[in-house]
């Protein structure tokens, strides 16, 4: 692939709003503000049930930050390590690292998840949060380990060239000197993930892991009130993923400061 | 300059699929020599520079370098590439490190020289090629002959018996190129082991010990720069002088 190569971003995560993209910018703004201000105007105009709503899920927030951290932290450490294997010129880690992202990427998470929690759980018995936390991260690690790859190969030869040519091994010219610059075409792919992975994380819930979207279901299904505690689940989940989307570009432009 | 050679290459081959670049070069480069390598593009010139600090692996014959047998899997060739600075046409700068860590990463990281005392070295090497007050700025704040001069500070703060320039002006707008040949010159003058692959014939003519020329992955002809500049043999190098001068 030739750098002139025209790249089709498309993402599950969410629009990186940057600050070139006036478009988007508006968009992100319009999105988040609007967002906020129809939930201070339904707290406002109808207190019962929306401020119940809204004091009964924190914990959920909590717990899908939980298994959201978690599972990016093992996503990354898996994507790192499969990254690098898929680049290897050794034929079997490459092989293994390769198929593991085939395997991976050919099932849906809803299935894996269930796989680890129900299938697995026959062998052993796996807390769910634990359960959740696997399967997001062993999912996760496949998508970030071709997030990994692309971003290394991102980076010229030359590089490589000029640091083994110094002296540096392998693991130094890696760690040194290609990983910190291809960080910065990473980033913003990662954070895409880090999003994706947040809203996965509303699958969790069918494990039973008291996530945002669990919290809503047991308030809904006490109360019955199906629309108005969906419409605020909605919105609670739009709000942290425009606050983190905004986060994302936001470090992106911290990064780039040796452009 | 010694009469023993600290470069031995014997009789190597290198293919890229069906091409040969290299084919059956041998060449003694002793120390403290400056050796100019020219030749047509594709002649195998760079990719015989590249082979001597093992950055392009040969696939006959061997390469001898400060004693070290290249082709010797036991031998640590990155202790051996401590010995060879190189300089590449692009600079290769790092970008994301500024002029004075370029020039401080390695030392720091595979010599173990102390922070304070690796930046003292690095400053003085800056001062020497000119460019002191860019220390703290990164790469891409710099122009081409700016940045090239950093990539020989770069080189030479590993402290390297030999250095390798692959054609280190070829990338450079031609009013950078003078003070990038005057830190070459400047470093020939102090006795540095120099091999050169590059397209300035008034260097070769200036600097050179030896100058050879190449086409077809081969050695053709061999001499001062008085005899090759005066009287070149053999009809390709006449050939090549007719073109470029």
């Amino acid at each position: 692939m030739t750098e002139d190569t025209i790249r089709i971003e498309v993402t599950d995560g969410a629009a990186i709003p940057r600050e070139k993209d006036k478009g988007l910018l508006s968009a992100w703004r319009l999105s988040f503000f609007g967002a906020l201000a129809v939930i201070a105007y339904l707290l406002i105009t109808r207190p019962d049930p929306y401020l119940r709503v809204l004091k009964f899920v924190p914990d959920g927030i909590l717990v899908t930050f939980e298994v959201t951290v978690s599972a990016i932290f093992f996503a990354l450490i898996l994507g790192l390590i499969t990254g690098l294997g898929r680049i290897s010129q050794n034929k079997y880690v490459n092989l293994v690292a390769s198929t593991y992202v085939e395997v991976v990427r050919g099932i849906p998470l809803l299935v894996q998840l269930f796989y680890v929690y129900y299938a697995l759980g026959r062998f052993v018995n796996v807390p769910h949060m634990i359960a959740a936390v696997t399967a997001m991260s062993v999912c996760y690690g496949a998508y970030m380990g071709e997030v990994f790859r692309a971003g290394i190969m991102s980076i010229s030869k030359g590089q490589t060239e000029a640091a083994r040519s110094l002296g540096f091994n392998r693991g130094q010219t890696m760690f040194l000197v290609i990983l910190p610059q291809a960080w910065r075409t990473i980033l913003p792919p990662v954070g895409n993930e880090f999003i994706a992975l947040l809203k996965d994380t509303s699958l969790v819930s069918i494990l039973a892991v008291a996530d945002i979207l669990r919290r809503g279901r047991e308030f809904a299904s006490e109360s019955f009130y199906y629309f108005e505690t969906y419409t605020m689940i909605a919105l609670i989940y739009l709000v942290i993923t425009l606050i983190l989307s905004k986060g994302v570009s936001h470090m992106e432009k911290r990064l780039s400061h040796y452009v | 300059m010694s009469d023993a050679p600290i470069i031995t290459i014997r009789n190597i081959y290198k293919f890229f699929g069906p091409l040969k670049a290299l084919d059956n070069v041998t060449l003694d480069i002793r120390s403290g020599e400056k050796v100019v390598i020219i030749g047509p593009s594709g002649s195998g010139k760079s990719t015989l520079l590249r082979s001597i600090n093992r950055l392009e692996e040969i696939d006959q014959g061997s390469i001898v370098v400060d004693g070290f047998d290249l082709n010797d899997r036991t031998n640590d060739i990155n202790a051996i590439r401590q010995e060879l600075g190189m300089v590449f046409q692009s600079f290769n700068l790092f970008p994301h490190k500024t002029v004075l860590e370029n020039l401080t990463l390695a030392p720091i990281k595979l010599k173990k020289i102390p922070k304070a005392e690796a930046e003292a070295t690095a400053m003085k090497l800056l001062d020497r090629v000119g460019i002191k007050e860019k220390a703290t700025v990164y790469p891409s704040r710099l122009s081409g002959g700016q940045q090239q001069r950093v990539a020989i500070a770069r080189a030479l703060a590993m402290n390297p018996k030999i250095m390798l320039f692959d054609e280190p002006t070829s990338a450079l707008d031609p009013e950078m190129i003078g003070e990038v040949l005057d830190v070459m010159k400047s470093l020939a003058r102090d006795g540095m082991t120099m091999v050169v692959v590059t397209h300035e014939m008034g260097f070769a003519r200036e600097v050179a010990d030896r100058v050879i020329f190449m086409d077809a992955g081969q050695i053709i002809e061999s001499g001062t720069p008085e005899h090759f500049f005066k009287a070149p043999e053999h009809d390709r190098t006449k050939l090549f002088l007719s073109q470029i001068l």
